[in-house]
């Protein structure tokens, strides 16, 4: 990659981090508003090794900690996780298609989810019948808001990023 | 599957610089490094989850004063521009709602000095009138006959004057428990026995007509024809035929009609009230002979 790709790779990380604090809470729903942090991360798993992925998830996860103590450490293990596999995935199974982009962000963002939401659970913060309502309604939702912004991402910035699309 | 992956390294491999090649084969899906990484993070994850209450909030509390601070900043302000902007939208509604408000001034001014005046004619007849709202029909035909809100419950009986402080209305037609209908003067079935104030000139005031460019006029019939009725005498109720009490003003003449019938002539008179217009009314219900006194009629002239 050249090295003004790498400056727009991190640009454009850069302005995903800066959505996510300025424009998510003007789409709606926090629980249905597409997740820019995680698209970033996302994105950047889809280049980065994944002991890299994971690390970044980890950071990730424990800044969102720190914004929600009562779930802290939660964040952390799902966005190490969902970098991990991400980047292991997108390496052994994915091609690199804009649709099966689409599915990673997706997966990823209800695997995210499934995670801090199992570990509310088991410890005690959040009730069952909640965690039904959470992975089944609200989950996929937000999973399928934060795909569309991923693919749009890809789409409009792919080149840049040096992710190359469509032919899978 | 395998051989899609290897194509996908292959092509990545391609168009990357060096440092930043994925490595081929197994160590582009986990290296030791990336699994041991990968492992580090997992239990740091764990052992975060597990820190205890006094251990946990100072590393947030850290993290969202340090590294968070510029992110959380960004948010605020975000919040305070669309709060601000809200808050924007709500003044220009204000504004706009006040400004709309200011267009029906003039009309609330209207009201208000007709409802002081309705006070005042309500304070000289003392008694033996009530006091109602008119409440008008969107028809063409509304100012023919009005619908008021007061009825047989409130003392009102058909053949009642129904007086504005300008003037003369109409009279009541029907009475209904709590609302009556009134012909005004600008229904063509309408007579009343009108004078001259000064009491020189008899005749029956009708209406002109509600067409053309004359239209909402009063006619003074029977005048005789050597008789002069000069432009703005004000004509007032007679009260004979016992329907209406004397001293009612109806109008001002305005003209002589040109077509003179006999010996009879005609003047045209400007109606004191036009019943658009009137927003509440009395209705006369006692016997009074003279109500001349009640009525301003230096205001109805001009």
């Amino acid at each position: 990659m050249r090295r003004s790709d790498q400056y727009r790779f991190v640009v454009i990380l850069a302005v995903l981090v800066i959505l996510q604090f300025s424009l998510r809470t003007k789409l709606g729903d926090d629980r249905m508003a597409p997740d820019f942090l995680l698209v970033a991360l996302l994105i950047y798993t889809i280049r980065a090794q994944p002991g890299k992925s994971a690390a970044a998830g980890f950071l990730v996860g424990l800044l969102r900690d720190a914004l929600t103590p009562a779930s802290f450490g939660a964040g952390a293990l799902a966005h190490t996780l969902v970098g991990y596999l991400s980047a292991w995935s997108k390496a052994v199974f994915f091609a690199e298609n804009l649709f099966v982009n689409g599915c990673l962000f997706f997966a990823g963002t209800w695997i995210r989810n499934l995670i801090v939401a199992l570990a509310a659970l088991v410890a005690g913060k959040l009730k069952a019948d909640m965690v039904g309502w959470e992975l089944l309604v609200w989950s996929p939702i937000q999973s399928l808001t934060t795909a569309v912004v991923g693919v749009l991402v890809l789409w409009l910035f792919g080149r840049h990023l040096a992710i190359r699309l469509g032919d899978a | 599957m395998a051989r899609a992956a290897s194509s996908t390294i292959r092509r990545n491999t391609a168009t990357s610089s060096p440092r930043n090649v994925l490595p081929l084969g197994a160590d582009r899906y986990a290296s030791r490094g990336d699994t041991l990484l990968f492992l580090a993070c997992v239990l740091l994850s764990a052992a975060a989850m597990s820190l205890p209450d006094r251990v946990r909030d100072p590393v947030a509390r850290t993290l969202r004063q340090t590294v968070l601070a510029p992110l959380l900043a960004l948010q605020q302000q975000s919040e305070l521009l669309s709060a601000s902007l809200t808050r924007y939208q709500g003044m220009v509604a204000e504004r706009d709602s006040t400004a709309l408000a200011a267009t029906f001034l003039p009309e609330l001014r209207n009201e208000n000095t007709r409802l002081r005046a309705l006070l005042g004619l309500g304070q000289r007849l003392g008694s033996g009138y009530v006091a109602a709202e008119v409440l008008h029909q969107s028809l063409p035909t509304d100012p023919l006959t009005l619908i008021v809100g007061a009825g047989r419950k409130q003392g009102v009986r058909p053949l009642a004057a129904v007086v504005s402080p300008e003037g003369l209305v109409g009279l009541v037609s029907a009475v209904d428990e709590r609302t009556s209908v009134v012909v005004t003067w600008a229904h063509p079935e309408f007579r009343a026995s009108a004078m001259a104030a000064d009491g020189s000139v008899y005749g029956i005031v009708a209406a002109h007509g509600s067409d053309g460019p004359r239209g909402w006029l009063l006619e003074l019939r029977g005048v005789p024809y050597r008789q002069l009725v000069p432009e703005g005498t004000l004509i007032l109720t007679s009260g004979l035929g016992g329907v209406f009490g004397r001293g009612i003003p109806l109008g001002t003449v305005v003209t002589v009609v040109e077509k003179a019938e006999g010996w009879e002539q005609t003047y045209l008179l400007r109606p004191a009230v036009h019943p658009a217009a009137v927003s509440h009314v009395m209705i006369l219900i006692g016997n009074r002979a003279s109500l001349a006194e009640a009525f301003d009629t230096a205001a109805v002239k001009r």
